[in-house]
C-alpha cells in the first residue's frame, strides 16, 4: 500500500527519492570525470608492456583494447556496456573488472562493518561515561587515550603490533587472511583512530545534553544515572555523533590502504591505488562506482537514522 | 622430569626426521602479486618468479649459478644448419600437466602464440627487428629460421615458455606447462599454490608444494619468515637484514644510472657529461644510502654478463676536475648555467629520494644548477622513453635497469643505439658496434660487447652509471637456498633444498 503523500511515511519516501536522484547525478558526473581525466594521465600500453617494447607492440596493444579510438567513441562504448552490466575487463588481470572489484570490496565491507560496529559501541560507552563526570579521573584518562588514538600514525602502530603480538609473543598471525585470528590485528589497528575521534564527539555532545533542563528534571525526579545517560541524554546527543560515524565509515569503505598494504588484506583501497598506478581504467571506474554506491547507501542510512532519532526531521 | 621429556622429544624428533628430511611444502612471501599467470608473460618478474621453470618450461635455460651458458631444458641439443637456421632436438616422453604429450607442434604453437596479435604477450619484444619462422621437421625436431640470422637464438628461446598446442591465443588464467609443478590453487589477492607433479620428466624436487603469499611491506615479509609463517622472502629491506643466520645480500642484476639526454645544451657537450661523472662521489654512498655490498657500475649490465669489461674504470671523484671542465665548456660558449632537471621515480628503489638529493647537492657543489623532480611510474616512463617531448629543457632521467639474461644485447640496443627507445644520443660507431656484436658469436661477441661498453663509458660518456644494486633476502634455517642474480625474475623451486 502506498502511503498518502502528506503522511510522515510519504514525506520519508519523497525524501529518499530526492536523495537518490541527487546521488545518481553526482555518480554520473563522477564517472564522466574519472573516465576522461584518467585517460589524460598516461598510456596503459606503456605500463603494461616493458619499457623496451617496440612502438608496434604498443600500437597493437592499444588496438587490442580499443584505446586507439577517439575518446568520445570509447566513452559511448563504455556507457553502452555499463548499462548492460558489463564493466569491461581488467587489463592487468585479464578478468572482468567488476568481479575483481566486488571480490576486494567484500573484504573491505566486512572490515569496515566490524570495525565501525565495535568503534561505535565502545566510543559511546566510554564517551558517555567520561561526560557523566566531566573533569574526573576517567574523563581525563579517556581524553588522553582518545587523543593518542586520533593522532598516532596507523602504519607505525601496525608494524609495532606485528612485532609485539606476532613475532615476539607469537599470539597472532602477522598478516594475511584465512582464519578469524587474522582479523584481530587489522581491526584493532583500524579501530584506534575513529575510536579516538568519536569518543571526543560523544563526550562533547553528552556534556551538552547532560546539562540540559530535561536531564535536570529527570534527576530531580530521582531517575538513576544509568537511564539518564543511556536513555534520556544519549538519544539527544547522538545527532552529531552519527554524522562523524558516517564520515569515518565512508573513509573505511574507500579502503584502508595502509592497513591493507601492511597486513596483506585484499581490500578495495590497495586495488584502487594499484589500478590507478597501472592505468587499469576499467578497474578504477568499477571500483569508484562500487564504493560511491556504497557510500551513497550509507549516507541514506544515516539520514534515516537522523529521522528516526529526531522527529523534527521527520516532519 | 622436564629434562626427560625434552630428551624424549629430541629422540623422537631425530627418529622421525630421516623420513621427512629433504622434502616438504614451503611458503614464499613476495612483494608483488602475480596478477596474471600467463606463460607468455613469464618474462615479467612478478609472473616469472612464480611460473617460470616451475610450471612453464622453455627449450633452453641460462645457467646463472655457474658458467655453463645456455643449457638444455625441453630441447636436448641444438645445432646451426648451413643456412644459418637453428635445429632443436626435443626431449621425448615429456607430458604437460593436462596429460597431453609434448612435441614439436606445441613448440611451434607456443612461438606463434607469442607473435599473435590476439594478445599482448611480452616475450615478443625479444624478437623485434627479426622474422623468425618455426618449421616442424618431425615430432621431436623443429627448425627456427631467423632473418637476419640470429647467433643467440638458443638464448632467446630461454625466454619462450612452452604451452600445449590447444592453448587459445588469448590470455589464459590457468597455465598448463611441462614443469615440475602445476597450479592447484589461486585465490586472487591471497595466495597461489603450486603442487609437485608425479609425472614430471626430470628429477623430483625436494619442495613438494609451494604456497606464494604477497605482502607489499618489507618489514612484514621479514617478520613472516621470523615468525615461521613463511620460509623464504627473496626481498626484505636492508634495515631488517640483521640476522646473519637467515639474512644475506645478493647481486640482483639491477643497475641504477642517470640517463642523459644529449640532444639539449649543455648536455650535448662531452665535457659537461664528464663533469657530471666526476662530480659524484659514488663511494660515499656505499654503506650509507646504498647497501655496502653494492658494486660501483661501469656498464649498464652487471659483471656476470658476457663482455663485461674489467678494464673500464669507475670515474674518480674529482670535484676540481669537474669544475675545470665546466669552466672550459663555458669559455667555449656552452650554456653550463642552464638549470638541468633530474627526473626520478618515487619509490623506485630504497632511499631513492635521499640518493637523488645527495647527487643534486654534489652536482651543485661543482657549479651545476640542478632541479629534482619526482614522478610516479607512468609519468617517469614518458620522460624515459621516446618520443621525447618537444621544447624540453636539459633533462637527466634517473632509472634502474634490469638485465639478468647474461647477454648485453637485451640492454645495449634499447639504451644506446640511435633507434633505441631509451637512448639519449646517436653515434654511428655505437650503432655499428652493437649491430656487429649482436650478430657475432663466441669470443668475438664478448670482445665486441666489451668494446661497446668501453667506448660508451670512456669516449661518448653516454650516461652517469652509478650502482649495481644488491637485494636482501631472508631464508628460513630449514631451507638451503641462496638467491642469485636471476631470482628477481625466476625462482626455481627445484633449486631450493630442505635441510
Amino acid at each position: 500500500m502506498i502511503p498518502p503523500p502528506d503522511s510522515p511515511e510519504g514525506a520519508m519516501l519523497r525524501f529518499i527519492r530526492k536523495r537518490a536522484v541527487a546521488s545518481l547525478i553526482s555518480l554520473v558526473g563522477l564517472i564522466v570525470m574519472v573516465f576522461f581525466l584518467s585517460r589524460l594521465t598516461g598510456d596503459p600500453a606503456a605500463l603494461f608492456l616493458p619499457v623496451e617494447a617496440s612502438a608496434e607492440m604498443k600500437a597493437q596493444f592499444r588496438e587490442l583494447h580499443g584505446l586507439n579510438d577517439p575518446l568520445l567513441v570509447q566513452f559511448a562504448r563504455y556507457v553502452g556496456d555499463v548499462v548492460t552490466g558489463d564493466f569491461g575487463e581488467s587489463l592487468r588481470k585479464a578478468r572482468p573488472a567488476l568481479d575483481v572489484v566486488l571480490e576486494a570490496f567484500t573484504w573491505t565491507l566486512w572490515l569496515a562493518l566490524v570495525t565501525m560496529t565495535l568503534v561505535t559501541g565502545a566510543a559511546i560507552v566510554v564517551g558517555s561515561l567520561a561526560a557523566f563526570r566531566a573533569g574526573g579521573f576517567f574523563d581525563r584518562l579517556s581524553s588522553v587515550i582518545s587523543l593518542l588514538g586520533a593522532s598516532v600514525p596507523d602504519f607505525w602502530v601496525a608494524i609495532v603490533a606485528i612485532v609485539v603480538f606476532s613475532v615476539n609473543l607469537a599470539w597472532l598471525p602477522t598478516s594475511g587472511t584465512g582464519s578469524l585470528l587474522h582479523w584481530i590485528l587489522p581491526i584493532s589497528v583500524l579501530f584506534i583512530r575513529p575510536f579516538g575521534i568519536i569518543v571526543q564527539v560523544v563526550r562533547g555532545s553528552m556534556i551538552g545534553a547532560l546539562s540540559s533542563a530535561y536531564v535536570k528534571t529527570a534527576r530531580a525526579k530521582g531517575v538513576k544515572s544509568g537511564p539518564i545517560i543511556f536513555v534520556h541524554a544519549l538519544r539527544n546527543a547522538m545527532l552529531p555523533v552519527i554524522t562523524v560515524i558516517g564520515d569515518q565509515a565512508a573513509s573505511l569503505l574507500n579502503g584502508a590502504v595502509i592497513i591493507e598494504t601492511i597486513f596483506g588484506f585484499p581490500g578495495v583501497g590497495k586495488l584502487m591505488i594499484d589500478s590507478i598506478l597501472q592505468r587499469d581504467f576499467n578497474v578504477v571506474l568499477a571500483a569508484i562506482l562500487v564504493t560511491a554506491l556504497a557510500i551513497f547507501l550509507m549516507n541514506l542510512l544515516i539520514d534515516l537514522a537522523y529521522a528516526l532519532l529526531d522527529p523534527r526531521i521527520r516532519h | 622430569m622436564k629434562r626427560i621429556l625434552v630428551l624424549g622429544a629430541l629422540m623422537l624428533g631425530s627418529a622421525l626426521s630421516p623420513a621427512f628430511a629433504g622434502s616438504g611444502p614451503i611458503k614464499i612471501v613476495l612483494a608483488e602479486e602475480a596478477d596474471l599467470l600467463e606463460p607468455c608473460m613469464a618474462t615479467r618478474s612478478n609472473i616469472g618468479r612464480v611460473i617460470m621453470q616451475n610450471v612453464s618450461e622453455t627449450l633452453t635455460e641460462l645457467d646463472v649459478r655457474g658458467d655453463k651458458g645456455v643449457m638444455p631444458r625441453l630441447a636436448e641439443k641444438w645445432e646451426q644448419n648451413a643456412d644459418g637456421s637453428w635445429r632443436f632436438h626435443l626431449r621425448q616422453g615429456v607430458k604437460f600437466s593436462d596429460g597431453t604429450t609434448f612435441d614439436a607442434k606445441d613448440v611451434k604453437h607456443s612461438f606463434d602464440r607469442i607473435m599473435s596479435d590476439k594478445n599482448a604477450c611480452e616475450s615478443r619484444r625479444y624478437f623485434g627487428g627479426m622474422t623468425v619462422t618455426p618449421t616442424v621437421v618431425d615430432d621431436f625436431t623443429i627448425d627456427f629460421k631467423a632473418d637476419p640470422v640470429q647467433p643467440i637464438l638458443p638464448l632467446l628461446l630461454s625466454l619462450v615458455t612452452i604451452v600445449p598446442e590447444e592453448t587459445p591465443l588469448e590470455f589464459v588464467r590457468e597455465p598448463i606447462g611441462t614443469g615440475p609443478y602445476k597450479l592447484t590453487n589461486w585465490t586472487p589477492g591471497q595466495q597461489i599454490v603450486l603442487t609437485g607433479r608425479e609425472d614430471y620428466w626430470g628429477a623430483k624436487p625436494e619442495v613438494t608444494e609451494a604456497t606464494y603469499l604477497f605482502r607489499a611491506d618489507p618489514s612484514v615479509r621479514a617478520a613472516m619468515v621470523q615468525a615461521g609463517e613463511a620460509d623464504l622472502s627473496p626481498s626484505i629491506s636492508q634495515l631488517d637484514a640483521t640476522n646473519p643466520a637467515t639474512d644475506f645480500s645478493y647481486l640482483d642484476s639491477e643497475t641504477v644510472y642517470l640517463r642523459i639526454d644529449h640532444n639539449i645544451e649543455p648536455l650535448n657537450d662531452v665535457r659537461v657529461r664528464r663533469a657530471l661523472n666526476l662530480a659524484i662521489d659514488r663511494q660515499a654512498f656505499l654503506g650509507t644510502l646504498v647497501p655496502d655490498s653494492a658494486l660501483l657500475a661501469t656498464a649498464i649490465v652487471p659483471p656476470p654478463t658476457l663482455g663485461w669489461n674489467p678494464d673500464v674504470k669507475v670515474f674518480p671523484y674529482d670535484p676540481d676536475g669537474a669544475r675545470t671542465l665546466l669552466e672550459e665548456a663555458k669559455a667555449d660558449g656552452v650554456k653550463v648555467d642552464t638549470p638541468i632537471t633530474i627526473i626520478a621515480r618515487s619509490a623506485n628503489f630504497p632511499n631513492v629520494t635521499e640518493i637523488m638529493e645527495a647527487i643534486q647537492a654534489q652536482l651543485q657543489e661543482v657549479g651545476f644548477k640542478v632541479e629534482l623532480k619526482f614522478v610516479e611510474v607512468a609519468e617517469h616512463e614518458q620522460y624515459y622513453s621516446k618520443p621525447f617531448k618537444e621544447g624540453r629543457g636539459p633533462q637527466i632521467v634517473a632509472a634502474m635497469h634490469d638485465n639478468s639474461k647474461g647477454d648485453p644485447s637485451f640492454s645495449m640496443f634499447f639504451k644506446y643505439a640511435t633507434e633505441g627507445t631509451q637512448s639519449g644520443f646517436s653515434d654511428p660507431k655505437v650503432d655499428d658496434l652493437i649491430k656487429r656484436a649482436s650478430a657475432a658469436v663466441g669470443d668475438e661477441r664478448a670482445k665486441l660487447w666489451s668494446e661497446v661498453i668501453a667506448y660508451v663509458h670512456d669516449e661518448v660518456v653516454a650516461d652517469v652509471l652509478l650502482f649495481h644494486m644488491v637485494g636482501f633476502s631472508r631464508v628460513s634455517e630449514r631451507l638451503d637456498f641462496k638467491p642469485t642474480m636471476a631470482t628477481n625474475g625466476t625462482l626455481q623451486l627445484s633449486e631450493i633444498k630442505i635441510k
